[in-house]
């Protein structure tokens, strides 16, 4: 399973930096450009978080779930 | 207590422990250690009393400095970096432990003695005491 994200995309359109976003969902830095890099898969609460913070009313809008084979 | 979680990060590189982050952090580390080296330079003071200083001075620091590890910020990212690596830490450090372990058993055994090294013994029987109870308590958490 590999999670892909919109994240950068969204977070651009709403004129954020990585360092804001990291701030409104209380992370670090690092952990925000590892989620846009989709180097590390978020939690359920984490990627709540985000969906909001990014004004997304579904988590869908913002991680896209692949399954592998 | 006297040094704040902010000015510090967790040792990643080089050991455990926590690492200046910004310049208070620095500043927190020179006021409380150049006034012991100052004490401790100072020839006015008989063998009792720096022992008493030292280990009121090393009790501050020790309390402190884990008053702060533990209210360090970390977001699940970091936290799970830190589980694994020390999880690899005490995988390592647990072979070599029973390595140890079994290297004086063999050589006590060949030179006729029954001996078991303690300090080694407590450190693996704690681990797995320590790794239970933590199985345990994870397991009625969640």
């Amino acid at each position: 399973m590999i999670i892909k994200t919109k994240m950068t995309e969204l977070r651009k359109k709403k004129d954020m930096t990585q360092q804001q976003l990291a701030d409104k969902v209380d992370v670090a830095r690092q952990t925000i450009i590892s989620l846009e890099q989709e180097k590390y898969n978020p939690s359920l609460a984490l990627a709540h978080k985000i969906t909001k913070a990014l004004s997304q009313k579904k988590m869908e809008d913002v991680f896209i779930i692949e399954e592998t084979a | 207590m006297l040094g704040k979680p902010e000015w510090f990060q967790r040792r990643k590189y080089g050991g455990w422990g926590i690492t200046p982050k910004t310049w208070q952090g620095w500043i927190y580390i020179a006021v409380l250690i150049l006034p012991f080296i100052i004490f401790q330079s100072l020839p006015y003071w008989d063998n009792n009393t720096r022992f008493i200083v030292t280990l009121i001075w090393m009790a501050i620091l020790i309390v402190d400095v884990i008053d702060i590890m533990i209210h360090l910020k970390r977001d699940e990212r970091e936290k799970m970096h830190e589980a694994i690596a020390e999880r690899n830490a005490a995988w390592f450090m647990s072979i070599i432990l029973a390595l140890g372990l079994a290297y004086y058993a063999i050589v006590n055994g060949l030179n006729g003695k029954i001996f078991i090294e303690p300090f080694i013994a407590i450190a693996l029987f704690g681990g797995v005491i320590i790794k239970s109870i933590t199985n345990y308590k994870l397991g009625k958490k969640n």
